[in-house]
C-alpha cells in the first residue's frame, strides 16, 4: 500500500492531535476573526470615508465664493445632489453585498460574493475618479473665461505673443495632474488589495477554468 | 438563550475538534499556523453557527465552512514549508505499532500535499474523509463530472511531486 491510500487508512485513526478543551474553545469564539473578508470591509469603509472627507474637507467659504466668481454655483448644486444620490446608492449595494457573505454557501459561491464586494468598492472609486475629472475640466474652463487674475496673465502673455505657450502650459499640468492622480488610486489598489486577495484570485480563476 | 447555544456550540466543537485539526494538519506545515487555523475556523463556525440548521449533520456542515475559512478567508501568516515540525507531528503517530518504512512514506504524503494549491488540498481532504462526488461538487460549487476530473489530476500531480 503507499501514497493516498496509506495515508487513507491510517487518515480516520490519528488521534495524536492536542486535545483543546471548552474553555479554550470560549476563549476562540470571543476573539477577533483576522479573515479576509473583515478587511476588506474595514478597508473599504475607510476609503469611503476618505473620499467623504475630501469632499468636506474642500468645501468652505473661498470655495463657495469661487463657485460664485466662476458661475458655476447651480452646477455645484446639481452635482452635489447627484453625488448624494450615487452615494447613497452604493452604500446600499455596498452593504447589501457584504451582507451575502456568509460561510455556508460553497466555496466558489462564497469567493464569488467577496470578489462582488471589492468590484463595489472598485466602482465606486472609479465613479470618485471621473467625478474629480469631470469637475476639473469644468472648472478649469470656467476659470480661465471668469478668473480676472487668469485673464491678466492672458492679456500679459498675447501682449508678448507667448498665447500658444501658455495654452501648452496649461494643458500639460493639466494632464500630468490627472495621470499623477489615477496612478497613486492604482498603486493603492495594487499593494493594499493585491496582497489581500491574490491568493483568492487564484483560487477563484482555477475553480472557474474547471468550469469551461 | 444565548448562553446555551454557546455552550451548545461549544459542546459540539469540543466532540468534533478531530475534525477542525485534520483540516489544518493538510492546510497548514507548522504548529503556529495549525494553531491560528484552528482559532480562525471555530470563529467562522461560530459567526456561522446561527444559520445552521439542524436539517443537516453538524459534521457535514461544519467542515464545509471549516473548509472555506480554509481556501478563502484564512492568511498564513508564517511563509514557506517547515518540515521539521511535520516530522514531530508524524513522530507521534501509532508509536505502539511502529512502522518506520510506513511512517516515511506518510511524512513524504503530507509533505507532498502541503505542495498542492488550496483547491487541491481541498480536494485530498475531502478524498481521505470519503466523501462521493455529489458531495464534493456541491461543497466546491463545480459540476460532478468536473470533481472526477480534477481529483484525478490532483493524484497524478502527487504521484509526480512525489517521484518527479
Amino acid at each position: 500500500m503507499e501514497g493516498l491510500d496509506l495515508l487513507k487508512k491510517e487518515w480516520n485513526k490519528e488521534s495524536n492531535f492536542r486535545k483543546i478543551t471548552e474553555t479554550e474553545i470560549y476563549k476562540m469564539i470571543h476573539k477577533k476573526s483576522s479573515s479576509i473578508v473583515k478587511w476588506i470591509f474595514i478597508i473599504s469603509v475607510l476609503e469611503i470615508l476618505f473620499w467623504l472627507g475630501i469632499n468636506f474637507l474642500t468645501v468652505d467659504d473661498n470655495y463657495l465664493k469661487m463657485v460664485k466668481s466662476y458661475h458655476l454655483s447651480s452646477f455645484v448644486m446639481i452635482a452635489t445632489v447627484i453625488h448624494y444620490i450615487v452615494l447613497i446608492v452604493f452604500i446600499v449595494i455596498f452593504y447589501n453585498n457584504s451582507r451575502k457573505i456568509s460561510n455556508t454557501s460553497s466555496t466558489k459561491k462564497l469567493m464569488k460574493n467577496i470578489l462582488n464586494v471589492r468590484k463595489v468598492v472598485k466602482y465606486y472609486v472609479w465613479y470618485n475618479i471621473a467625478l474629480v475629472f469631470i469637475s476639473m475640466s469644468v472648472f478649469m474652463t470656467n476659470m480661465l473665461q471668469y478668473d480676472p487674475n487668469i485673464t491678466t496673465i492672458f492679456n500679459k502673455a498675447s501682449a508678448s505673443g507667448e498665447e500658444t505657450g501658455l495654452w501648452v502650459g496649461l494643458i500639460i499640468s493639466f494632464i500630468v495632474m490627472t495621470l499623477l492622480m489615477i496612478g497613486l488610486l492604482w498603486l493603492f489598489y495594487r499593494v493594499i488589495y493585491g496582497i489581500l486577495l491574490r491568493r483568492l484570485h487564484k483560487n477563484y480563476r482555477e475553480l472557474k477554468k474547471m468550469e469551461i | 438563550m444565548e448562553n446555551k447555544t454557546e455552550q451548545e456550540f461549544i459542546k459540539q466543537i469540543q466532540q468534533h475538534q478531530n475534525l477542525i485539526h485534520k483540516i489544518c494538519r493538510i492546510y497548514t506545515s507548522c504548529e503556529d499556523d495549525h494553531n491560528d487555523l484552528f482559532q480562525e475556523i471555530t470563529i467562522q463556525l461560530w459567526k456561522a453557527y446561527p444559520r445552521f440548521r439542524g436539517d443537516a449533520k453538524f459534521t457535514t456542515w461544519a467542515y464545509r465552512v471549516a473548509l472555506n475559512t480554509a481556501i478563502t478567508l484564512f492568511r498564513k501568516k508564517t511563509k514557506g514549508i517547515n518540515t521539521i515540525e511535520i516530522d514531530s507531528n508524524i513522530h507521534r503517530i501509532n508509536i505502539d505499532e511502529y512502522n518506520y518504512e510506513e511512517e516515511e512514506q506518510l511524512r513524504v504524503m503530507y509533505r507532498a500535499i502541503h505542495q498542492l494549491g488550496d483547491i487541491d488540498k481541498a480536494l485530498v481532504f475531502m478524498y481521505l474523509e470519503d466523501k462521493d462526488y455529489r458531495e464534493i461538487s456541491e461543497t466546491l460549487g463545480i459540476s460532478e463530472v468536473n470533481a472526477r476530473v480534477k481529483m484525478n489530476r490532483v493524484k497524478t500531480k502527487l504521484k509526480q511531486i512525489i517521484n518527479p
